[in-house]
């Protein structure tokens, strides 16, 4: 019964995330709606594998949870920089000697 | 399944296909193309979770790693080198190609009235061949998960094909965006405060661990969801993260371009050398069971794996493993292919190619 009540709560987070991200009105708010909204989607699958039974999709909620990051990271690179080649940090500055 | 389960399952069904109509509703809405990017990959997640509401979680796996994961970064290079706003088409020119789509539509849906119930066990699908397979699959493949017996041996030949697609789809890729980096690529001076080292350490750190987690998903593809595809997705993800935050300068260092179109290529080379070999040991075309001699076969021994009684599929289970690496290797390399294609060509490169 729990489990349900945390898999409509998780549905319910996510419909107001779809909001966010249809409404905007700022691209940050969109990627925040997103990336979030992937969290949630980890959580719900995650609780889909106990109440079905299948502990196995565990393996597609961490999935999810590392291209959930990378995503992430690459959508805040395109707006810092607009460029997915660049480095993040510059060899051989302050900061670049252990990279 | 029992019935609260059941009932559960179709509530999760309503609501995430109304999440999925609400998103669709508003890609097609949109005009700014990155919000329609950010709303493809929360589409696709929702697609995913709504497969594995569907109990097919080899086809979640891959919409998960494509749809959210790959194809999102992909998009973002493609609005990079073009603009971010869709063109406003005038009405009139939408009229006939709305009304089309609408028939289709229309046509559509009238058909869904003649489709067998969800998991109807009369329907054709499931009486026919499906039936077969999954009583099949355990004595002939003796892989536990029947997905990967179809994929690899039942329809070995159909994946064949499949890799050649993908192989294709690299070579057109590459020859419309080149093979790799077109600029310099010579890091611009750093902007005050942009140290990220957050960011660096994380992805040092993770970058092991998702080729870890690629490799678990490509040798649990015989016992569980996953396989070659996926692997090989995930695989490449491992090496955007590292291009993303070191620096295309420093992954095109590491894995040059040349070498990973030679692995795409190697790939299904790997894949139909199986199939020639099981030809020469005198099977058919990917016949497993005619890949190892049976000398070989005699030299394995027999309580390596399992119960010793039980008939083994050696053929079976190193066709399987040596298609699957042959997957892995084509999809990784193309995926990469493809971002550094994308990536590389930056804008300014593309503007030293205009004054030429």
């Amino acid at each position: 019964m729990l489990i349900v009540a945390g898999v409509a709560g998780l549905i319910v987070a996510m419909s107001l995330m779809i909001v966010r991200a249809v409404l905007g009105p700022s691209h940050y708010d969109r990627i925040l709606a997103a990336n979030s909204f992937g969290t949630k989607t980890v959580l719900l699958i995650a609780l889909m594998g106990y109440l079905f039974g299948r502990p196995a999709f565990l393996d597609i909620a961490l999935v999810y949870a590392l291209i959930n990051f990378v995503t992430t990271i690459a959508l805040m690179k395109f707006f810092r920089y607009r460029s997915l080649a660049r480095p993040l940090a510059v060899a051989g500055g302050e900061d670049g000697a252990d990279g | 399944m029992t019935a609260p389960v059941l009932e559960a399952s179709f509530a999760l069904n309503v609501a995430l296909l109304l999440m999925l109509v609400v998103l669709a509703a508003a890609v097609v809405w949109t005009r700014s193309l990155l919000a329609a990017i950010l709303l493809m990959s929360v589409y696709s997640l929702v697609s995913a979770t709504w497969l594995m509401v569907m109990d097919a979680p080899d086809v979640a796996f891959t919409e998960a790693v494509v749809g959210a994961g790959i194809s999102t970064i992909v998009a973002l290079g493609a609005i990079l080198l073009t603009r971010g706003e869709a063109v406003r088409v005038s009405w009139k020119r939408q009229v006939v190609p709305g009304l089309l789509a609408g028939l289709v539509g229309g046509l559509l849906i009238y058909a869904m009235s003649g489709l067998p119930d969800f998991g109807d066990p009369a329907s054709p699908a499931n009486s026919h061949v499906g039936r077969a397979y999954l009583e099949t699959a355990k004595r002939d493949i003796g892989a536990p998960n029947v997905v990967t017996a179809v994929l690899g041996s039942y329809r070995g030949f159909d994946t064949l094909g499949e890799t050649v697609v993908i192989l294709a789809a690299c070579i057109g890729v590459a020859l419309m965006l080149g093979f790799g980096p077109r600029a310099t690529l010579a890091p611009p001076a750093g902007a005050p405060g942009d140290h990220h080292v957050v960011l660096r350490v994380t992805a040092k750190m993770l970058v092991p661990l998702i080729i870890l987690f690629a490799l678990y998903v490509q040798f649990h593809g015989d016992l569980g969801a996953g396989g070659g595809f996926q692997a090989g997705v995930i695989a490449a993800v491992a090496i955007i993260l590292h291009a993303l935050v070191f620096g295309l300068r420093e992954t095109t260092a590491a894995i040059p371009p040349q070498a990973a179109r030679a692995v795409a290529a190697l790939g299904v080379v790997v894949y139909a050398g199986v199939g020639i070999v099981c030809i020469v040991n005198g099977g058919g075309f990917l016949d497993y069971d005619h890949l190892l001699t049976p000398q070989i076969e005699a030299m394995i021994p027999a309580g390596l794996l399992g119960d010793p009684d039980k008939p083994h599929h050696w053929g079976q289970y190193f066709g399987i493993l040596a298609i699957e690496l042959g997957v892995l290797m084509t999809v990784s390399a193309t995926m990469i292919t493809i971002f550094y294609g994308f990536a590389g060509r930056t804008i300014d490169a593309i503007a030293a190619e205009l004054r030429r």
